[in-house]
């Protein structure tokens, strides 16, 4: 498939969709129903190969590139997945102009208040996929004494647990 | 505010978009504690800015919210190592899980350590919720309205169902129409939190 046309129908699609999955319709029609580019097991393997691995929502796009084009097509996948949100930087300047007005100022308060309370619920479903037995709900809360109480950085939490979690399979 | 260097921006975007599990919340809710809490590089205000931008912007909301802070923080140069430094790797290992995913997935040292990850991504939400939080919490008045606020929006959230988009689009108009007590007002100065 030409390059430049898979960049432009990934382009496409992640434009007209506001979060990671959300292009996925898009996508199925253009490459799957309409050019028969990929299968349905194709498409499915891409999405799961998105989503498990680290990283950002959307990522199954590289993998759908690299199904249509080889290497060449998952860097169009990724180039095609990344410029949409450059859209962002004017967006920022432009309203941060009126960030000192008290009333704009409270409302971005409140938003940081309420992004809080988004990421609370968010951890839950999160929580409780990961609270498999007691040594999952110790991982839980030892990340979140140690990640609100100290500066010590994330990073090393995240391995400390991964860490955990082998060793509990060493452990049997 | 400090700034870093390229190198070190791109450095915070590698360990924390490539090992963070989850998504896009756990993903941002790291960044905010690195890039606010411990460095310093972006306020709260620009955080929050980002944050609510990137949720209409069109695409992955993590990367867009990249590109902001990156933006924000060091120009497009930062926008561009940012939206690459989160991305590229990741990519990478989705074009070897797409090859490979069969084998990967009956491996059990894999998952057992995914799973060590997850349950460390769970608290790390929480804290990063209580870093945002702990500077509005002075003042009876205003630790009270904040409380109110981001209980409100827990709920909406988690037992009404309300979309992401419309909880802050809802927090806004409070904010609003609601106005913070003047104490509060000054603040966070983002050197005391």
């Amino acid at each position: 498939m030409n390059l430049f046309l898979l960049y432009l129908l990934l382009f496409k699609a992640v434009i007209t969709s506001f979060s990671g999955l959300a292009s996925l319709p898009i996508v199925r029609n253009d490459f799957v129903v309409k050019r028969h580019v990929l299968t349905d097991r194709q498409l499915n393997t891409a999405i799961v190969a998105g989503q498990t691995g680290p990283g950002p929502n959307g990522l199954y796009l590289v993998s759908v590139g690299y199904f249509a084009a080889g290497l060449p097509g998952a860097a169009a996948g990724l180039i095609a997945l990344i410029t949409p949100a450059f859209v962002i930087i004017p967006l920022m300047s432009w309203i941060g102009k009126y960030a000192e007005i008290p009333r704009i100022r409270s409302a971005i308060h409140a938003v940081i208040l309420a992004s809080a309370g988004l990421l609370m619920a968010a951890a839950i479903p999160l929580a409780r996929d990961a609270a498999a037995g007691p040594l999952a709900i110790a991982i839980i809360v030892v990340s979140f004494v140690v990640l609100a109480f100290t500066r010590i950085e994330t990073w090393w939490v995240m391995l400390g647990g991964a860490l955990v979690g082998l060793g509990a399979k060493l452990l049997g | 505010m400090p700034a870093p260097t390229l190198r070190q921006l791109t450095g915070v975007f590698l360990r924390i978009g490539n090992t963070t599990f989850g998504g896009g919340l756990p993903t941002i809710a790291a960044l905010q504690r690195e890039l606010v809490e411990r460095n310093d590089w972006l306020s709260p205000e620009d955080y929050a800015l980002a944050f609510s931008l990137a949720r209409v912007t069109p695409g992955t909301n993590v990367i867009a919210f990249c590109a902001a802070v990156g933006a924000r923080i060091l120009g497009f140069r930062g926008a561009l190592a940012a939206t690459l430094a989160e991305t590229a790797p990741s990519a990478v290992l989705a074009i070897l899980m797409t090859q490979g995913y069969e084998t990967w997935r009956s491996n059990a040292w894999v998952m057992a350590g995914i799973a060590g990850t997850i349950a460390a991504v769970a608290g790390m939400m929480w804290a990063s919720a209580w870093w945002m939080l702990k500077p509005y919490l002075r003042g009876v008045g205003g630790a009270l309205r904040s409380l109110v606020i981001t209980m409100a929006a827990f709920a909406a959230f988690w037992k009404l169902g309300l979309g992401p988009v419309s909880v802050i689009g809802l927090a806004a108009v409070v904010g609003v129409l609601w106005k913070e007590p003047e104490s509060e007002a000054a603040l966070p100065t983002d050197t005391d939190l």
